[in-house]
């Protein structure tokens, strides 16, 4: 028997936040000498469930702070549960904007090592993987320069390569990235496309509903950190239209 | 190329135990650990000119330059077979190696929020990466100290390699004390100005320049209550022997820095999750 590759149960995430956001000392000595500190509770998810397998695509809709990215970050371990319970089985990998990990001292190689490393693989994985991602990037011949010399074109397109050199168990993508010119748009759209239908469990956050009518085999649609609807893509997708016409 | 095995499962549910969860987690990704000291050296050093000396000119100089101010001053309180120079340049490297490791452990982890925002990385490994490279100037800076202790007609003593259980306390230390510094540089815009302040405070309640013998009583006795002045007596005790530590630094170093850094890392374990919603 096959365990399903997430598992989220109840999920709920609460932040503790001021009234105000407070971001300096001055302040919160300011406030708490007037006795103004006031927090609240703010529910950022509450109550999310849902059970992911293998080949499937959920897609995540919903407005601009509904929580759709807060649930990347619980499903990507960066968040714990106020509430609930989140399982993840297998390697877990984020498109996630582009050279976060990157440094402009370093070369093209010893980025990709590092990066991929940061990602969670293994050093000596990277090592052998370096002239594959390198090749794919078509930056073979750059790869001992470091990356200041690099244009923006040609780091977004090595990250690229070096993000979506595996294949995980999970991909969670935060809108899909598309870098570079026509070709490499083009060729990394393909891959893109393929590392999604390759078989792993996606969660695929994106305001591109033609995208997800396209790919999503289901789909939540979040409001306020609440599941307003879940199920079949056209289903949903109408329900959250309606709401946005309304 | 997917590799997938027991423990590669992640449940919420299962609340790590506190510091060993966490020491357990920095030592299953040490591949990625050793990857981020090499960057901060790389960083640091490949492209200056005189390379890994350039960590070292801060201290090297403002030695020079406290040895001509006060010479004259302390010279005639340096008791005993102590020299001026070399207790002056020990102090500086200490303090450095502090001060350095605490703020570069603190900007490293406020530093890889983009990266500790996205995919799970142990915060905690930022920190050590940044203590660890900073612990690799402090090792360069022995060479200069080794020079001047010789040409102050002193010698090294046999306790010397000791000075790897210094520096492993200095390590640990920092690397607590910058966990709990990078929670609240994140947290709060203007904690830097205030922190480099309490860091300069510490700075001069240490006794680098100045022989802990010119204090009255009262202020020794506060000047002692600093883990860095037993640092302090235990590296001079080896290089030279410009101080005297005694069994009471040791513990006083060991004990200080083991339960900073347990302290720091339970603290920022639990300060974490909240301070990460922030970014």
């Amino acid at each position: 028997m096959t365990m399903p590759v997430v598992e989220v149960t109840d999920l709920s995430l609460a932040y503790r936040r001021t009234r105000h956001r407070v971001s300096s000392l001055k302040q919160v000595a300011i406030d708490s000498i007037k006795r103004k500190m006031a927090y609240e509770q703010f529910f950022a998810l509450s109550g999310v469930s849902f059970t992911l397998e293998r080949g499937e695509v959920l897609a995540v809709i919903g407005r601009n702070g509904a929580g759709k990215s807060t649930l990347l970050k619980t499903l990507a371990r960066v968040l714990p549960p106020t509430k609930g319970r989140v399982i993840v089985r297998g390697h877990v990998a984020p498109m996630i904007e582009l050279g976060a990990g990157f440094n402009p001292e370093l070369t093209g190689a010893e980025n990709v090592i590092l990066y991929g490393s940061l990602l969670g693989r293994s050093p000596k994985e990277m090592v052998s993987r370096l002239g594959e991602i390198g090749e794919w990037a078509d930056l073979i011949e750059h790869l001992d320069i470091p990356l200041r010399a690099y244009s923006s074109g040609m780091v977004a397109r090595l990250a690229f390569a070096t993000a979506t050199d595996v294949t995980p168990d999970l991909l969670l993508i935060d809108e899909i990235l598309s870098v570079g010119d026509a070709d490499f748009r083009e060729k990394s759209a393909a891959r893109t496309a393929s590392m999604i239908s390759g078989g792993a469990a996606v969660v695929l956050v994106t305001h591109e509903l033609e995208t997800v009518r396209k790919l999503a085999t289901r789909v939540i649609y979040l409001d306020h950190g609440k599941p307003v609807a879940a199920g079949a893509p056209d289903l949903v997708i109408d329900r959250y239209l309606a709401d946005l016409h309304h | 190329m997917t590799v997938s095995s027991a423990d590669d499962v992640y449940d919420s549910s299962i609340k790590e135990v506190p510091v060993i969860g966490t020491i357990k987690a920095i030592y299953k990704r040490h591949g990625l650990l050793k990857l981020l000291v090499a960057r901060d050296l790389t960083v640091r050093y490949k492209r200056s000119v005189i390379g890994i000396w350039w960590s070292l000119l801060n201290p090297l100089i403002s030695s020079a330059v406290l040895y001509y101010v006060f010479n004259t001053v302390f010279k005639a309180r340096m008791t005993g077979s102590t020299s001026f120079a070399p207790y002056l340049l020990s102090g500086m490297l200490i303090s450095t190696f502090f001060n350095q490791g605490l703020t570069m452990a603190a900007d490293a982890v406020a530093g890889g929020a983009g990266v500790l925002t996205k995919v799970y990385v142990p915060p905690p490994i930022f920190a050590l990466s940044a203590t660890i490279s900073t612990a690799v100037n402090f090792f360069m800076g022995l060479i200069p100290l080794t020079i001047v202790v010789y040409a102050s007609r002193q010698s090294l003593t046999l306790r010397a390699p000791a000075v790897l259980i210094v520096v492993l306390c200095m390590v640990l230390l920092t690397t607590g004390l910058g966990l709990l510094l990078s929670v609240i540089y994140i947290r709060f815009d203007d904690s830097r100005s205030l922190v480099q302040l309490i860091l300069l405070l510490l700075t001069y309640m240490t006794p680098i320049f100045y022989p802990i013998s010119v204090l009255g009583p009262h202020t020794r006795a506060v000047i002692e209550l600093n883990p860095l002045t037993s640092f302090l007596n235990v590296f001079r005790d080896m290089f030279g022997r410009n101080a005297v530590a005694t069994l009471g630094d040791w513990l006083y170093m060991s004990g200080t820095s083991v339960v900073l850094f347990l302290l720091g890392l339970y603290f920022f374990n639990r300060m974490w999750p909240k301070t990460v919603a922030m970014l």
